[in-house]
């Protein structure tokens, strides 16, 4: 097996046993990225240098017998909302320029101090805004299992890049969906951790309270040992509530026996593409073979009303954190104009895409005093009873098993030209979100028989039962089995 | 209209900001003091409001609040939010401003000041809420504006400072009363130390909303006055504005409601050029409700002072101190400290009011420090004081001692520094220099003896000859008294 097609564990293993060093298997993945990025197109910037730099870091640490830490030499990618101190950060948009930020992330500064190696930022959503990676300003990312197709988004890049073998892992940000969605799309796992359970510190903010950063892997137990570094406490972030929960990632033993899973009852006459309607069965299936109890939980409110409030509370946060994009201090700017309002109209018209506009001018409406109250208050009220719900419908279900899309990846192009068959697609994963539970969205062992596309489903539980999630999945995996690498078009 | 002479009677309310005294800022970890240093050097990725960033609330900002809150009558409350306030501005890093708004730590307070005509007024306090300073703009056009400017310059240094917003209802009828209602203010947060609240610098701002009432009926609209940097500014303001919407509505006119800028130099209120931003609220979402704990209230209480005005009353009301004395005595706490603890040690309170009023804030001015760091403690300025009630020291002499002991002289060394043998002059003594003193100057007391000294002038020569003779420490009136007997046995 090449290097590039090891997974976390045994890159990490191989590296601390001198099997090979962090420089070859940097080397190895920057070479399948180089081979595959011409159709893919991944990655916004590569970030060879500083990798290599850091790759041969680590195994001068290593020579001079120092523990250099659970991810020592294992490459990663980032998407390119993560801030990462010096290496440009562009979050998708043509508005923040070549901006390199003064200061990293934490969760990047958390892997990079657990030895992981950055080789490059991954391409998405125009500040994290869509589900394809079409509106980026950097161009469209491609699928690595069918070209024509979307990796979906927004951490198109961060899936696409795991799925095509250039990283053993990379992290990705999920306000809506953006991680379970492109890990369906891309047949591999993703994790959307509980809201609280990884520092937002140095995520460049869509919806500041649905945000959250997760990994994407090609199986569980890696997913589970990236968590246990990411899962901290940062007092830099005032909503990172994880306390000592991230040792919920220790051991995944993939013992089902009398768990209860459900299945959602308001969700049960919605259309879904034949392939994951069979994906569903065999999921089932082996959840049964496993010793899990199949039951079936309520969520009304969710079904009716999620999709709507979710839009009017991401535009109303998202036009807040996008306003300080004016041109002032950093970023795309105007050399020249007639005055301070015509500079932030300029900077603002031309900086942003039309997908960052129509969410800014619907965040801006929506919160309009004479509105706020009928539209940003009402979806604030409503978003506290779905949270209820998920909470009561988890009394009787240890976590819910569902779609993360109704369909399979689009082709590029696709999507983009209906914007509310987009909207309509996000009902799985939106509201998991807005009651800030944690979804492992995994790969199902099987392929659409049409198109040949890998095919997904999710896993969400109550709040904190992230590693319990992991636990089923791991049981599910051995069943399943595990993502493997991506043609990606070569 | 009728012959009847029309009544206005001003409508005012006041909106003050305060700096409140912390080390760092409210939401980052920044200097707050930048007095005298560059432009930009007090900044980081959050007061800069850098992509990522995000805020975290410095708990010294929560208990100054909750003190100054206290110190107003106020009651605090627990939970409360904080909100984003949006709107577009240079110096507003973020593009919008993290503040507390209508959901105020401390809410319902009063001050109790005197009316125009003397009678007893409360003042109720709306709220004081707690929200972060802009940055501070600098224009290269003449008059200091935006507009026109052909090149404009920001210093974040001040961006993330902790304010406090107090905001009265509209208790307020005169200039007059605005001012003692912010003197009284002022001298209470900086009583309980939650600013220093140094106009100079900036760390007390003014806005006055000024309306008026008719007597036949009509209202005028709310106006706000905005730009007053200092009391003599606010009273001058609002004297204008009183007297502008008077004019305009005697001329049959609408007061508009709008924002008028006070121009300190030329002394006028100008309507505002730019038109008023469009404010917007949303929750801010990265930051938690904050909480106050009931015990948290409780403790503060328990350690605040006694409140200057309050105090200054019982100075006047229990010392027998004046108004105007006992105001000066309880401006600041130090001073009102030194002034006590000189009383406990017996001294006669007239008396050490009046040497603390002059000498003591005299060399306070003087040399920069303040009444704690006077090298004359309050114990040995009372010991002087009791000498002086003894008649063992006269005051000019006492004063000469008072500078000796500045210089870090006991009292003891400073009177023999001064040639002052404590206890005066023996009866003998005394009567021995009179007596010499008479035979010198015949005629005089020939004068005197042919009832000439109508106005005591003489007597007061030969006084001020002898008392000359003892260095002062002759007891004037028993050397009047010696004086008397030697004339009336000769």
């Amino acid at each position: 097996m090449r290097l590039h097609e090891s997974g976390v564990r045994e890159i990490a293993a191989g590296i601390r046993a001198k099997k090979f060093s962090a420089l070859e298997v940097f080397e190895d993945c920057l070479a399948r990225t180089t081979a595959c990025e011409g159709k893919i197109s991944a990655l916004i910037t590569t970030a060879a240098d500083e990798g290599r730099q850091q790759a041969r870091r680590i195994d001068e640490r290593l020579a001079g017998g120092e523990n250099p830490g659970p991810l020592a030499g294992v490459p990663v990618m980032l998407k390119d909302n993560i801030c990462t101190r010096g290496v440009r950060t562009t979050a998708g948009s043509r508005i923040l320029g070549d901006w390199a930020p003064p200061y990293d992330a934490t969760v990047w500064a958390l892997l990079r101090e657990a030895g992981a190696v950055l080789l490059g930022k991954t391409n998405m959503d125009e500040f994290a805004m869509g589900n394809t990676c079409g509106t980026s300003a950097f161009g469209p990312t491609a699928n690595p299992w069918d070209v024509t197709r979307v990796p979906g988004g927004s951490s198109g890049g961060s899936a696409a890049a795991v799925a095509a073998g250039y990283v053993p892992f990379a992290l990705g940000s999920d306000t809506g969906g953006s991680i379970r969605q492109p890990a369906s799309y891309c047949g591999i796992c993703g994790l959307k951790p509980t809201y609280g359970m990884v520092s937002r510190y140095g995520l460049i903010a869509y919806g500041s309270s649905l945000d959250q950063i997760g990994p994407f892997t090609r199986n569980v137990e890696d997913l589970a040992l990236v968590m246990r570094i990411l899962a901290r406490q940062d007092s830099k972030d005032s909503t990172s509530t994880c306390g000592t929960r991230g040792e919920c990632f220790s051991e995944l033993r993939g013992d089902i026996k009398g768990k209860r899973v459900a299945l959602v009852r308001d969700f049960r006459d919605f259309t879904l593409d034949p392939g994951i309607a069979e994906a569903m069965k065999r999921t089932i299936a082996a959840l049964e073979s496993a010793g899990a109890e199949m039951v079936e939980v309520s969520l009304p409110t969710v079904g009716r009303y999620a999709v709507a409030c979710y839009y009017a509370i991401a535009a109303s946060e998202a036009h807040t954190n996008l306003a300080r994009f004016d041109g002032v201090r950093y970023g795309y700017t105007v050399s020249s104009s007639a005055g301070l309002k015509d500079m932030f109209q300029e900077v603002r018209s031309h900086g942003f895409g039309a997908e960052v506009k129509s969410r800014i001018i619907a965040g801006t409406c929506l919160t309009e005093p004479v509105r706020s109250e009928q539209y940003y208050v009402a979806a604030t009220r409503v978003r506290s009873l779905i949270a209820k719900e998920f909470a009561e419908a988890f009394e009787n279900a240890d976590c819910i098993l569902q779609p993360v899309t109704p369909s399979l990846a689009p082709e590029i192009g696709e999507v983009d030209d209906d914007a509310m068959k987009g909207y309509e697609s996000d009902l799985y994963t939106l509201p998991i979100n807005m009651a800030g539970l944690p979804g492992y969205s995994f790969f199902t062992g099987g392929y659409d028989a049409e198109s040949g596309l890998p095919v997904g489903l999710q896993l969400v539980g109550p709040r904190w039962s992230d590693g319990e999630l992991l636990n089923t999945g791991l049981a599910l995996e051995k069943i399943l089995g595990a993502p493997v690498i991506a043609k990606a078009g070569i | 209209m009728s012959e009847k002479e029309l009544i206005f009677t001003p409508v005012i309310g006041i909106e003050i900001h305060i700096q409140l005294r912390t080390k760092s800022k409210i939401f980052c970890t920044c200097s707050a003091d930048y007095t005298n240093d560059e432009p930009n050097t007090h900044i980081c990725p959050v007061c800069m409001g850098l992509p990522g960033s995000l805020p975290v609330l410095n708990r010294a900002v929560v208990e100054q609040g909750m003190i100054a809150g206290l110190a107003l009558n106020c009651s605090i409350v627990s939970p409360t939010l904080f909100f984003r306030k949006s709107y577009y501005y240079p110096d507003l890093p973020k593009g919008f401003q993290i503040t507390q708004s209508d959901l105020p730590i401390a809410a319902s307070g009063w001050l109790d000041i005197k009316d125009d005509a003397g009678a007893p007024k409360r003042i109720r306090i709306n709220r004081l809420h707690l929200e972060e300073d802009v940055g501070k703009l600098h224009h290269s056009a003449s008059d200091g504006r935006l507009e026109g400017a052909e090149t404009s310059w920001v210093d974040y240094n001040r961006s993330g400072l902790p304010l406090a917003e107090i905001v009265s209802e509209p208790d307020i009828s005169s200039a007059r009363e605005a001012v003692e209602y912010v003197t009284m203010l002022r001298r209470r947060v900086r009583y309980v130390g939650a600013s220093d609240v140094d106009l100079e610098k900036g760390m007390m701002r003014f806005d006055a909303n000024v309306s008026m009432k008719c007597s036949d009926g009509r209202w005028g609209r709310k106006v706000e006055v905005k730009n007053m940097n200092s009391f003599r500014a606010l009273e001058r303001a609002i004297d204008f504005e009183i007297k502008r919407q008077i004019k305009v509505l005697k001329d049959g006119g609408e007061v508009l409601q709008e924002t008028r800028h006070w121009n300190d130099a030329r002394e006028v209120t100008r309507a505002s050029r730019v038109k008023e931003f469009y404010r917007k609220f949303i929750v801010e979402p990265d930051l938690p409700p904050m909480i106050v704990a009931p015990d948290e209230v409780e403790r503060a209480r328990a350690t605040l002072p006694e409140m200057p005005d309050r105090k200054a009353a019982r100075y006047a009301r229990e010392l027998g101190l004046t108004e105007v004395d006992a105001a000066v005595l309880t401006d600041s706490p130090d001073v009102a400290n030194y002034f006590e603890a000189c009383v406990a040690r017996g001294a006669n309170p007239v008396r050490a009011g009046n040497w603390t009023r002059t000498e003591v804030l005299r060399v306070m001015g003087e040399r920069r420090i303040d009444a704690t760091e006077l090298p004359v403690k309050p114990e040995a300025l009372a010991e002087l004081i009791r000498l002086i009630d003894d008649g063992k020291l006269s005051t000019t002499l006492a004063k000469s001692v008072f500078d000796s002991m500045l210089e870090g002289l006991s009292i003891e060394e400073a009177m023999k520094k001064g040639g002052v043998a404590e206890g005066g002059v023996g009866e003998g003594a005394l009567a021995k220099l009179v007596a010499g003193t008479l035979a010198a100057n015949p005629d005089v007391v020939d004068e005197i003896k042919a009832g000439k000294d109508v106005k005591g002038k003489k007597i007061k020569f030969l006084q001020g000859l002898i008392m000359r003779e003892t260095k002062g420490q002759a007891r004037p009136d028993e050397v009047t008294a010696a004086i008397e007997a030697a004339l009336n046995s000769k």
